[in-house]
């Protein structure tokens, strides 16, 4: 199995990504057709570093079709009242159970969102109603982040937030 | 399938949709779009604001699939879609740059968000994403009812001014649109004059704006439908106005002396065309203080009650050419009686000035200055629009000029101004004039 080149989230960034943002992830088929799905929050394992999304499976089949037929799959995280956005991209990307406080974590997000979007004029129905989805329906794809980007509109959209740590194998080695 | 009325709720601005793009390797890429705008039930436009990853993407891969929220309901859609080009010109691409200078100044965005153009995308298939959803809210004005009820009126009008009114009241009672004006184009000079008004303080009857300023001028110059839910200050009258004062030199610093009347604060505005046989004939133009105040709906009876003026306006034009003859054999009425009132015309833009007070120029001015010479000269006081058509000292742009529009203006600067000359209608395309004082003719520079 190939190496994939591994990031190690800084403490702000990975609390970022546990904030009330909106996080919706990419993939696509081997035709080259995207997929795309809405996600209900995130956890960051401090440890492996490995990001897991949550998203409702009805909502969710096309992406976890293809994340994890080609393992790729780029996730944006955005901040509405700020528009601080920050895209993450994966190839080893997997389905896995839910573990013990995965779903604590989903219900944090929805409330940590609603806020959010509160502030901005929205209700905390609508919200609701958007991140609604039975526990028993959630399903989480994880994957190691091997690119992050600021995609913060703007002219430096799509820049490279800091380069990988580990640098992809040397072409030609033995 | 989506209802095209969801997909156009969706697209309006309030959630950003999110567009998933894959590069030729295969590596997916996921943003935010800024703005979309439905064209017809197989295509749409989204903005193109950076050369960013998206881009670059569907230059290699048109497929993209876009996640868009109903802004009421929560219900997400996926619209798959197929890149086909990017329009850096012409209506579409005008009516997303009003939008998007709206959507950014209300998102705290001017300066970043700029419309390098306006992709246009095939849309490929379209799907409902499982999920809760929430009750749609009853609309406050039932807009098919309100432009049937509206609708029933306009046939009824006579001619053109009784036409504008019908159709400014019935948006005032149907439609709840408190402000309203009506613009008409003078296509020899590339500017807008203003006819009719509703909502202001003063009508603004007479105020001038060329074509292509504001969302008025660009709705003219593109004859494009625009519709902005957050007014900025780039496609505000206020700027645009200073900037078009500072331009003109002496002639045309009269205009000023009429202000255009529009809210000081607006929030929302929708300009849409009147259309003509080539050129639009005008500009109807709403606006609201309140923020995202016309929606979709709004915009598609305002489009057929436009369509409806632009007809009957021809055809008030094509009844003119077989109307009468004015009757110039009728008695001459005794003259008025008092002292004179000095009338001077300037021949450099065609004011006309009653007294020392400003009152109109270009062509109603010169239809003024015709009338006022048969009266003085010949006592003429019977006239009838198709003889002014004819005569060369009123200098008409071309023979498919708007006169009717400009007698409207004429005669209602006229009455606003109480001038001791006024005009009165007597039938179809015929009118008197009144004159209550002796008058005093004087061309200021003839030669020019």
């Amino acid at each position: 199995m190939p190496a994939h080149p591994t990031l190690q989230l800084d403490p702000d960034l990975a609390r970022f990504l546990a904030g009330g943002v909106s996080i919706n992830a990419g993939s696509a088929s081997a035709t080259g057709v995207p997929s795309l799905c809405r996600a209900f929050g995130c956890r960051v394992d401090p440890g492996t570093g490995r990001i897991t999304v949550f998203f409702a499976a009805p909502q969710a089949a096309d992406l976890v079709r293809d994340a994890t037929r080609s393992g790729a799959l780029a996730v944006v995280f955005s901040e509405p009242p700020t528009h601080r956005t920050v895209q993450i991209k994966g190839q080893d990307a997997r389905l896995e159970p839910l573990a013990e406080g995965d779903l604590a974590c989903v219900t944090a997000y929805r409330a940590a969102f609603a806020q959010c979007l509160v502030f901005l004029g929205f209700t905390e129905v609508m919200v609701r109603t958007l991140l609604d989805c039975p526990d028993e329906a959630l399903v989480a794809l994880t994957f190691t982040p091997s690119a992050l980007f600021n995609s913060t509109p703007g002219a430096q959209a799509g820049t490279p937030l800091i380069p990988a740590l580990m640098p992809p194998p040397a072409t030609g080695a033995p | 399938m989506i209802p095209v009325r969801a997909l156009r709720d969706c697209l309006d601005g309030v959630i950003p949709g999110v567009v998933s793009t894959c590069a030729p390797d295969g590596t997916p890429n996921v943003a935010y779009m800024s703005q979309g705008q439905y064209l017809d039930d197989q295509h749409l436009a989204l903005s193109y604001q950076f050369f960013n990853r998206t881009h670059q993407n569907l230059l290699a891969n048109p497929r993209v699939t876009l996640g868009l929220i109903h802004p009421q309901t929560a219900q997400q859609y996926r619209v798959h879609l197929t890149y086909q080009r990017t329009e850096t010109e012409g209506p579409i691409f005008e009516s997303m740059k009003a939008k998007l200078a709206g959507i950014a100044s209300h998102t705290g965005m001017s300066g970043v968000f700029r419309l390098l153009g306006s992709d246009i995308y095939r849309i490929e298939r379209a799907e409902v994403v499982p999920g809760s959803t929430l009750p749609a809210p009853p609309p406050a004005v039932d807009p098919l009812l309100a432009l049937r009820t509206c609708m029933e009126r306009l046939p009824l009008s006579p001619d053109a001014e009784s036409l504008l009114d019908a159709l400014l009241d019935g948006l005032q009672a149907h439609f709840a649109i408190e402000q309203a004006l009506v613009m008409m184009l003078d296509p020899g000079r590339d500017r807008l004059y203003t006819v009719a008004s509703r909502g202001y303080a003063t009508s603004g009857v007479g105020s001038e704006l060329p074509v292509g300023d504001g969302v008025i001028g660009v709705a003219a110059r593109e004859q494009v439908p625009i519709r902005i839910s957050h007014v900025t200050s780039e496609y505000a009258y206020g700027l645009a106005m200073r900037e078009g004062a500072e331009r003109q030199g002496l002639g045309d610093r009269l205009e000023t002396e009429i202000p255009f009347p529009g809210l000081a604060a607006p929030g929302s505005q929708l300009a849409v065309p009147i259309p003509g046989a080539r050129e639009p004939l005008g500009v109807l133009f709403v606006e609201s203080p309140t923020e995202m105040r016309f929606t979709h709906a709004d915009e598609d009876a305002l489009v057929a009650l436009a369509t409806q003026v632009g007809g009957l306006f021809r055809l008030f034009l094509a009844e003119l050419e077989l109307a009468d003859e004015a009757q110039s054999g009728t008695p001459r009425e005794p003259p008025p009686a008092g002292p004179p009132l000095r009338v001077r015309h300037y021949a450099a833009n065609d004011s006309v000035f009653l007294g020392d007070d400003y009152l109109i120029k270009g062509v109603a001015g010169n239809i003024l200055w015709t009338l006022l010479q048969d009266h003085q000269a010949l006592g003429r006081t019977q006239f009838s629009n198709r003889e002014l058509r004819a005569d060369p000292r009123v200098r008409l742009p071309d023979q498919s000029d708007n006169l009717e529009a400009r007698l409207v203006l004429l005669h209602r600067r006229l009455a606003e101004r109480q001038a001791c000359v006024q005009l009165e209608k007597t039938g179809r395309g015929r009118f008197r004039l009144l004159v209550a004082r002796p008058l005093e003719l004087e061309d200021m520079d003839p030669g020019a």
